[in-house]
């Protein structure tokens, strides 16, 4: 049984390729389309990892680690972001809302598996 | 730079405005539009509108109705250009959405092809080298290297057969001669016999000669005799069966001198043949399996180029927000117009309404500067990764 892995992006194309690269080596994929989706799908199922864009309708991604942090059980999970904000202030927003990494789009599928194999193995 | 300077400047620009309008491609209408709007825009904000003496605002508010009419044809325009170029963006991400979708599902379905292929290649191989079914099963290899053994075995064993029988075949030779000798001990015998019959003939002669007194010896010459014809019948009776033995020696000599001669060539021909065989098996096993790996390789660089795909397809994530953040400045642009206009005819004065319409303008440039764009990246290398 695979680590659940939960992706939250508005861009269809962006949770296809997650979803792609990550079911390929074995892991289980939720997706979600914002942030709203993503904190409801979080809460109906436990994910290992959750792996969310940041600018989204009706929640951003921002706000959604901070109500997942909110959660007993999102306490300590990772949280990664995933997005083509790239500045070092929404990185600094980002780290102190609570998240574990920063990836900047576009992911090499190669390396974005390589990270989540380093966050939950 | 006086008012009407500044209106000058707009009509102008309208003019501009009007013949990008006409001839330009959709995309560079809006992108034209949005420059001229900057620039007027700076242009009204780095050298100022004068607001004019009373004596000339009398004059000026002459034109008022001129200048009303100009801002609201221009924020109109501005209106009509904007919302097609929304619309044709909006267009520009429908279209991006759904062939990207199709490109993604068809690259995903084809980075699974190719594993298939690979497990199937994979499989080839491990067959080929029986690791599939544990001990139980015999690689192919092994089954090749039995069947070389067994017919190599088969033909050495024909070829010592053919050894043996050539040695028979001396034997049957010697056994030949003494047989050939015997005969002529038989022959020594025979003349012996004659001799004896001979011998007895004249002892009978002498015997009746003696007359009564050689009676009894003719009796025994007699015996003599008949014993001499016994052995000259046993003789020839030995004779005939060793004659039978020559010839039934004769026949094994014919039939082994032929199994002799005839198995070694065909054997040896069939030694090597048998070995060639086998030797291109072992070469198309190779081949095989050389076959196999190669399928094994393209199949992980097929995988490794879907991955670049895939990073490099995700451009259309960040063109959607692009666009989007293109289409919110178009949107601010578009109000700015209309804005404009409507603050400038909302005054009875010129010179009062130009100072709220450049106020307004002034607002939403403020707003604009606090809107930061999303996507700053500048090419589709894969970005940084950083974690806290």
């Amino acid at each position: 049984m695979g680590k659940v892995v939960l992706t939250v992006d508005d861009s269809a194309s962006i949770r296809q390729m997650v979803a792609f690269t990550l079911k390929s080596a074995g892991y289980e994929v939720v997706e979600a389309v914002d942030g709203e989706d993503g904190l409801n799908k979080a809460k109906a199922k436990n994910a290992d990892l959750v792996l969310t864009d940041q600018n989204m309708p009706k929640m951003d991604g921002l706000t959604l680690i901070k109500s997942l942090r909110g959660l007993p059980q999102y306490r300590s999970a990772p949280i990664l972001m995933l997005t083509t904000e790239s500045s070092d202030a929404m990185k600094a927003a980002g780290r102190a809302a609570g998240a574990t990494g920063w990836l900047v789009k576009p992911f090499d599928p190669q390396k974005l598996l390589e990270v989540v194999k380093k966050v939950i193995g | 730079m006086s008012t009407r300077k500044y209106a000058l400047l707009i009509l102008a620009v309208a003019v501009l405005a009007c013949i990008v309008a006409v001839w330009a491609p959709p995309l560079w209408r809006v992108a034209a539009i949005v420059a001229i709007a900057m620039l007027v825009l700076y242009v009204g904000y780095r050298h100022g509108v004068a607001i004019e003496e009373p004596t000339e605002v009398v004059h000026s508010n002459l034109h008022r109705e001129e200048i009303s009419d100009l801002m609201d044809g221009l924020a109109a325009e501005s209106q009509v250009q904007c919302d097609q170029g929304l619309a044709e963006l909006d267009r520009v991400k429908v279209l991006l959405h759904e062939s990207i979708d199709t490109l993604i599902r068809s690259f995903n379905t084809m980075n699974s092809h190719v594993q298939a292929q690979r497990d199937l290649a994979l499989s080839i191989t491990n067959g080929m080298a029986g690791r599939e079914g544990g001990e139980a099963e015999v690689s192919f290899s092994e089954f090749v290297l039995d069947t070389s053994k067994t017919l190599e075995s088969f033909v050495d064993n024909t070829v010592a057969t053919s050894k043996i029988a050539m040695g028979l075949v001396e034997n049957m030779e010697v056994i030949s001669g003494e047989v050939n000798a015997m005969l002529t001990i038989l022959g020594e015998i025979e003349a012996i016999s004659k001799q004896t019959n001979l011998l007895a003939l004249n002892a009978a002669i002498e015997a009746a000669r003696a007359g009564e007194a050689g009676r009894g010896f003719a009796v025994v010459a007699d015996e003599v005799r008949a014993l001499s014809q016994r052995t000259n019948q046993f003789s020839k009776e030995i004779r005939s069966h060793m004659d039978g033995v020559d010839s039934s020696l004769g026949k094994a000599h014919d039939s082994i001198y032929a199994v002799a001669s005839m198995d070694m060539s065909f054997a040896l021909t069939s030694k090597l043949r048998v070995q060639d065989t086998m030797a291109r098996i072992e070469r198309v096993n190779g081949e095989m399996a050389e076959a196999a790996r190669e399928i094994d390789t393209l199949a992980s660089r097929v995988g490794a180029e879907v991955n670049q795909a895939v990073t490099a397809l995700q451009f259309q994530d960040m063109t959607s927000q692009l666009i989007g953040h293109a289409q919110t400045r178009v949107g601010a642009l578009r109000k700015a117009a209309g804005e404009a206009a409507a603050a400038f005819a909302s005054s009875d004065h010129v010179v009062a309404g130009l100072a709220q319409a450049k106020a307004h303008i002034q607002a939403l440039a403020e707003v604009d500067r606090t809107r930061t764009n999303p996507v700053r990246q500048e090419s589709m290398d894969s970005g940084d990764i950083e974690l806290f």
